[in-house]
């Protein structure tokens, strides 16, 4: 089912948590909502769910307009972030809830509710589980069941709040893949929260990515981290490093160095932040042309790759780079030496309202 | 034998336990079973025969089946409003409910004779409320309902409330969200996580209500066989100076009172063991 979002917009109070949110999605798309909290992600997946009203706007699903209906009339599945189950019910009543609750003429038989609530166990793994209470499980368990709960109604659109947020690194990882697999199998709609970049770009078709109630950026996980439309989507996609200084004739001047600019060939002067992702900060032990000095302050070695935070006594900041290990072997540095680094590549923002 | 010695290094890595453990089986004691173990130990005095004769005497009989039954009606009335006066004070916001919250508590702390003086005036034949009933309230059975319910509300009130008030609004939200309506998410899903508090309310407000003596005094009308409660009963033998009749009767209520709350507890331990037991740990 596609979805479509036209001008959303809602307040809480005083405080305008989405300003004229637009946003079309292709029938069975994996849609990511990222950003930090308070950037209304939430909010607005919740009024897509109809579980919570919104001020202006529209939504269609399949171009039929639903702002109108309630969460239970939407036909959608929704997935917690504390998962939600129903603690007095077994895992089987959980995900047996929305198809006993139907209505008699809708309402399966009591055979096929049984071999509905089996194969959706099944499915997420859990078939022995059936007669155990949510208490007994652990929480990516739980999760599962309530993936199995939403799925048992057979719902067009899957709408998962933080699915993963309460889980640990590990758990968080294995559904993460199981998701995308469901969603390569089963091709239901599907649009999940979270305020994990690595989350978003690992399981998402396209990412929205959310900041104080606008959209900055949609597109592909390799559009979005390639080409980030803002210094907003830059910083929040991953670490970044920030060289603050004047953009002159297409060359950003930092301290004791310059960076030539490409596509910016404007005249005049102003002040700029270049954007420079660790693992574009070069290291090297000997001074070149167009480098400049800063010391080793730590060094952490994570796995295969090892992250080295310098400090340049030009303009007294401080930088992150990230290396491979080998080249770190190769480079022989230790806490403490001097070192000669230059940006590989350097993004530049140039602010709209640069003519004033 | 290890598992043993873990278990014991477990219980008492702590400090403190030996002494406040020994206090509370001292304050217990000295508090609680001593008292009632009073009550029993006279009521010795008697063979069994002349036990039996007191306490099933037809007047006494009649006092329990008025006291159970009226308390039992009462405790009843106090799950149903009780719990929706919980619900409206945790669920809604209005002018005044801070007060409204207050004056749940306020049979607590009111002199329970006070309580039966001003429910007589309303309910007599010629109180505000009770002319405009063409049968009488006070004086009957129905008067004493009325004064147990009165007593008993805040128990039901304040053991629900806490329990609505943790209640995550998510559990609501995806029962909405499988197509349940909202009586069904009422039925299924919100009333179920209650039944303990409920259960517990009832507990309370039918102790309470089973040595109310106060309330009861003034409404009930006190005719034996009719509006005598036991309470009332025991008094009267006290004032009679039969003080091993008195504590004959009360050692009945006493441990009527006991198997009752005894049943209530395990039923509790039920519900609590379903939703929690481990399968194998």
């Amino acid at each position: 089912m596609s979805i479509e979002l036209r001008e959303i917009d809602k307040h809480f109070g005083q405080y305008h948590a989405l300003q004229k949110i637009s946003l079309s999605i292709q029938p069975g798309e994996l849609v990511a909502l990222l950003g930090p909290s308070g950037s209304g992600k939430t909010s607005l997946l919740r009024i897509i769910a109809g579980l919570e009203t919104l001020d202006e706007g529209t939504i269609l699903f399949d171009q039929k307009e639903v702002v109108h209906l309630s969460a239970k009339e939407r036909n959608i599945g929704f997935v917690f972030q504390h998962y939600a189950l129903f603690n007095h019910m077994t895992v089987f009543d959980n995900v047996a809830y929305g198809l006993k609750v139907r209505p008699k003429k809708l309402r399966p038989s009591k055979k096929e509710i049984e071999d509905k609530v089996i194969e959706l166990l099944s499915l997420v793994k859990l078939e022995h589980f059936a007669k155990r209470y949510p208490s007994q499980l652990s929480g990516g368990q739980r999760q599962r069941v309530a993936l199995a709960r939403a799925l048992a109604v057979e719902p067009k659109v899957l709408l998962l709040d933080e699915p993963f947020g309460a889980l640990d690194a590990k758990v968080r990882k294995d559904l993460r893949r199981w998701l995308r697999k469901l969603h390569n199998d089963y091709h239901i709609t599907s649009i999940f929260v979270t305020h994990d970049q690595e989350e978003a770009l690992d399981v998402a078709d396209r990412i929205v990515i959310m900041n104080e109630g606008r959209i900055e950026q949609i597109g592909s996980p390799v559009e979005v981290y390639e080409n980030p439309a803002s210094p907003f989507v830059y910083d929040f996609l991953g670490n970044v490093n920030l060289f603050k200084g004047r953009l002159r004739k297409g060359e950003l001047i930092n301290g004791d160095f310059s960076f030539k600019v490409p596509g910016s060939n404007l005249d005049s002067e102003q002040e700029t932040v270049g954007y420079v992702r660790p693992h574009d900060v070069a290291i090297e032990k000997e001074v070149r042309p167009n480098t400049v000095k800063a010391t080793v302050l730590h060094i952490h070695p994570i796995g295969a790759t090892i992250h080295i935070e310098l400090h340049r006594p030009d303009t007294n900041d401080y930088l992150e780079a990230e290396i491979t290990k080998e080249f770190f072997t190769q480079l022989a540095i230790e806490k403490g030496d001097t070192v000669y680094i230059h940006p590989k590549q350097l993004k530049v923002f140039v602010p709209e309202d640069f003519s004033i | 034998m290890a598992s043993l010695t873990a278990k014991k290094q477990k219980a008492f890595r702590l400090p403190g336990f030996k002494l406040s453990f020994g206090f509370t089986i001292f304050y217990v004691s000295l508090l609680i079973l001593l008292p009632l173990s009073m009550i029993l130990l006279h009521s010795l005095q008697l063979t069994w025969g002349e036990f039996w004769t007191i306490i099933s005497d037809p007047r006494a009989v009649a006092s329990y089946k008025l006291t159970i039954g009226a308390s039992l009606v009462a405790a009843l009335i106090n799950v149903v409003f009780g719990t929706i006066i919980a619900w409206v004070l945790v669920r809604y916001t209005f002018p005044l409910k801070s007060l409204m919250d207050g004056l749940v508590d306020l049979p607590f702390a009111l002199p329970t004779a006070v309580a039966g003086i001003a429910l007589t005036a309303l309910y007599a034949p010629n109180g505000w409320i009770g002319q405009f009933f063409d049968f009488k309230i006070a004086f009957t059975p129905l008067g004493i309902m009325i004064a147990l319910t009165f007593i008993g509300l805040p128990f039901v009130v304040r053991t629900v409330q806490p329990v609505l008030e943790s209640f995550r609004i998510e559990e609501e939200e995806a029962s909405a969200s499988l197509g349940a309506n909202r009586m069904q998410t009422i039925r299924h899903v919100i009333f179920p996580t209650l039944i303990p508090a409920i259960l517990t309310g009832f507990t309370l407000a039918f102790a309470r209500a089973l040595g109310e003596y106060g309330s009861v005094v003034f409404i009930a009308g006190n005719m034996p066989m009719k509006t005598e409660i036991t309470p009332l009963f025991i008094m009267t033998k006290l004032e009679q100076y039969d003080y091993v009749g008195a504590t004959a009767i009360a050692s009945v209520m006493l441990i009527g009172s006991f198997f009752f709350l005894l049943t209530m507890n395990i039923i509790q331990w039920l519900i609590q063991r379903k939703y929690t037991k481990r399968v194998g740990a």
